[in-house]
């Protein structure tokens, strides 16, 4: 309420003359404006810009993380990283991981958004309940589904009750179904960010335009290709651009799932940094890894940080 | 209602009846899949309370024939999950209102005060939204092994502080910036200094987006995994994340304790979810269709 006040409010003052704001500001100066946002500047170059360049640089070493030499290697890193046949099932892993889910939840964000914006009783229950599992820690989510995956757990026993005995499967011990088993619980995550965007967006076309295209003798379809979906455009472009940013994050349910096996099949660029890193204590090749996910992720973010910091300034 | 034989009204009732039983059977569909959406947790909480003889028996996916606790007080007493709660509660606790307060001050520089590389700065700091936390792990990892601060929750600090940023600002610039200027001139004509307009004025009126970022950065910081799990190693140190992971790995066989864990190590942010479901939902969809 207090922000739909402000929004109305007038922009400028009529009682202060131009003159005096500006000469006002100007004494206030700059220096205000640097102590208050010194703090949180120190605090994120120390802890993010600076140990993001520091691993820029340890990625031409052969570092070890122990020994005090840190052996200057050039691009031999990044040379080892395109014949490293881990980086190649890691890379098409997280394509994988990227398409599905960012189109699955999308897709079934909207739907779920439409049905639920429908005239239904319980709306709000229903909508807290879908969006549950997205707060859950992953290591939590993941150990549930690693749970009902067993070869003799809840989902095999389901298939064989609806009498698909034959398509039971030890679906995380099979390095060809494995880093698909993993997507579901992602998919599960990931649907009620989606369904929440939609959602508010839905309320905000008006029903109007839908009034106007049944009389026009619209059917429903020609009222969701023409009316819903163009009115969703700006929430398509966030809800794509957030997932798109987060899906080059992905770490937490293979790791709590599969630990990036059987046989490394299920490996994303995370959890091979991480074990390059802190198991092989490669700290070089690990830092070279985590380069490669860092500039993808940045050179596909920036689009979004551009078209945020236009309407921020 | 048929007594009446008034045409019109009878059409308008059969009307509202058709609707009401529309949405009921609307509703009817949502509620099934909402009780398929929750049902691996519903699937937990059935198995969680069954006696070991009953699970063998029926399975998982039955309703439980059999209501014990004793999953839970095994569950307790090998996940250490007491200790995790007060890790991950402390770190939170303090690392939300210090991570809230540098962003609200570095925000409101950015919205309102007069400061010179305004778009660089704020620039610099959205790129941060893109950047995963991999970049930065092994040298704050020899960062903070050369102060000590390894296997100390302490060390996770600043890193959870610089990674929850940009978000907040993301957040909290968009709101200062619909702050009108007139409250905080008037206020400089009243002689109040730039730091008390901003503690007395601009804090409180912003306290709902405050709390909302707050919230959302709790979630994140009760669950984040992998800086945890590079920084920390003692049992005692563990977090909720860490916790689980050690406590699934000894539980291979006992699938009723394995779940009571599992619901134990979940239930504080369930139960903060439902009490704080309001803020999340209005935090996420202010902050992505503003934007």
């Amino acid at each position: 309420m207090i922000a739909d006040t402000m929004k109305t409010a007038p922009r400028t003052s009529p009682g202060l003359p131009r003159q005096l704001r500006a000469s006002r500001l100007a004494r206030n100066g700059s220096l205000a404006g640097w102590a208050f946002a010194a703090p949180a500047l120190i605090v994120y170059l120390a802890f993010l810009v600076y140990p993001a360049l520091t691993s820029l640089s340890l990625s031409f070493t052969s570092w070890n993380g122990i020994s005090p030499a840190k052996t200057y290697v050039g691009f031999q890193n990044y040379v080892n990283l395109v014949h490293d046949s881990v980086v190649q099932t890691a890379a098409r892993n997280n394509l994988i991981w990227a398409l599905v889910t960012i189109a699955v939840p999308m897709a079934l964000g909207l739907a779920l958004a439409m049905a639920v914006n429908t005239r239904v009783y319980l709306r709000s229950l229903i909508r807290t309940v879908l969006y549950m599992p997205a707060v859950l820690p992953l290591v939590g989510v993941g150990t549930i589904w690693g749970w009902l995956y067993q070869p003799a757990g809840v989902i095999n026993n389901l298939l064989t009750d609806v009498g698909l005995g034959s398509v039971t499967h030890a679906w995380l011990g099979d390095s060809t179904t494995a880093i698909w088993a993993i997507t579901v619980p992602a998919i599960w995550v990931r649907t009620g960010f989606p369904m929440l965007l939609y959602l508010a967006a839905l309320q905000g076309i008006p029903a109007e335009y839908y009034e106007a295209a049944r009389t026009d003798g619209a059917s429903a379809w020609q009222r969701f290709r023409h009316i819903t979906f163009p009115s969703l455009r700006a929430t398509h472009y966030i809800v794509l651009a957030l997932s798109l940013i987060d899906t080059a994050k992905v770490f937490d349910l293979v790791y709590a799932m599969t630990d990036g096996g059987p046989g490394n099949s299920t490996q994303v660029m995370g959890t091979w940094m991480y074990f390059n890193v802190f198991q092989s204590y490669n700290f070089g090749y690990g830092t070279a890894i985590a380069v490669v996910i860092t500039l993808v992720a940045v050179i596909v973010g920036i689009p979004y940080v551009r078209s945020q910091a236009r309407q921020l300034v | 209602m048929t007594a009446i034989p008034v045409p019109r009204t009878d059409y308008a009732a059969r009307a509202q009846t058709r609707r009401r039983s529309k949405a009921l059977a609307a509703t009817a569909v949502l509620v099934l899949i909402a009780v398929f959406w929750a049902s691996p947790v519903l699937i937990l909480v059935g198995t969680a309370v069954k006696t070991a003889a009953d699970f063998d028996a029926h399975g998982a996916s039955s309703l439980p024939h059999s209501l014990t606790f004793a999953n839970f007080k095994a569950a307790w007493n090998v996940g250490q999950f007491g200790t995790a709660f007060v890790n991950s509660g402390l770190i939170t606790l303090v690392k939300v209102p210090t991570g809230v307060f540098l962003a609200a001050l570095l925000a409101y520089s950015l919205a309102k005060l007069k400061i010179n590389l305004r778009r660089s700065i704020l620039f610099l700091m959205l790129l941060g939204l893109t950047v995963p936390i991999f970049i930065a792990v092994v040298p704050v990892f020899t960062m903070l092994r050369q102060v000590g601060l390894i296997d100390n929750i302490w060390g996770l600090l600043p890193p959870y502080l610089a990674f929850g940023l940009p978000f907040e600002v993301l957040i909290l610039t968009g709101f200062f910036k619909r702050i009108p200027h007139e409250v905080i001139e008037s206020a400089r004509i009243d002689g109040a200094s730039e730091l008390n307009i901003f503690l007395r004025i601009v804090l409180p009126l912003s306290l709902p987006v405050l709390i909302t970022v707050a919230v959302l950065d709790a979630v994140a910081t009760w669950n984040e995994l992998v800086v945890a799990l590079v920084l920390l190693s003692s049992p005692g140190h563990r977090t909720v994340p860490l916790a689980l992971l050690n406590f699934q790995g000894q539980f291979t066989t006992d699938f009723p304790a394995l779940c009571a864990g599992i619901l134990i190590a979940l239930l504080p942010i369930l139960v903060a979810y439902g009490f704080l479901q309001r803020w999340i939902v209005s935090g996420l969809t202010a902050g992505a269709v503003k934007g």
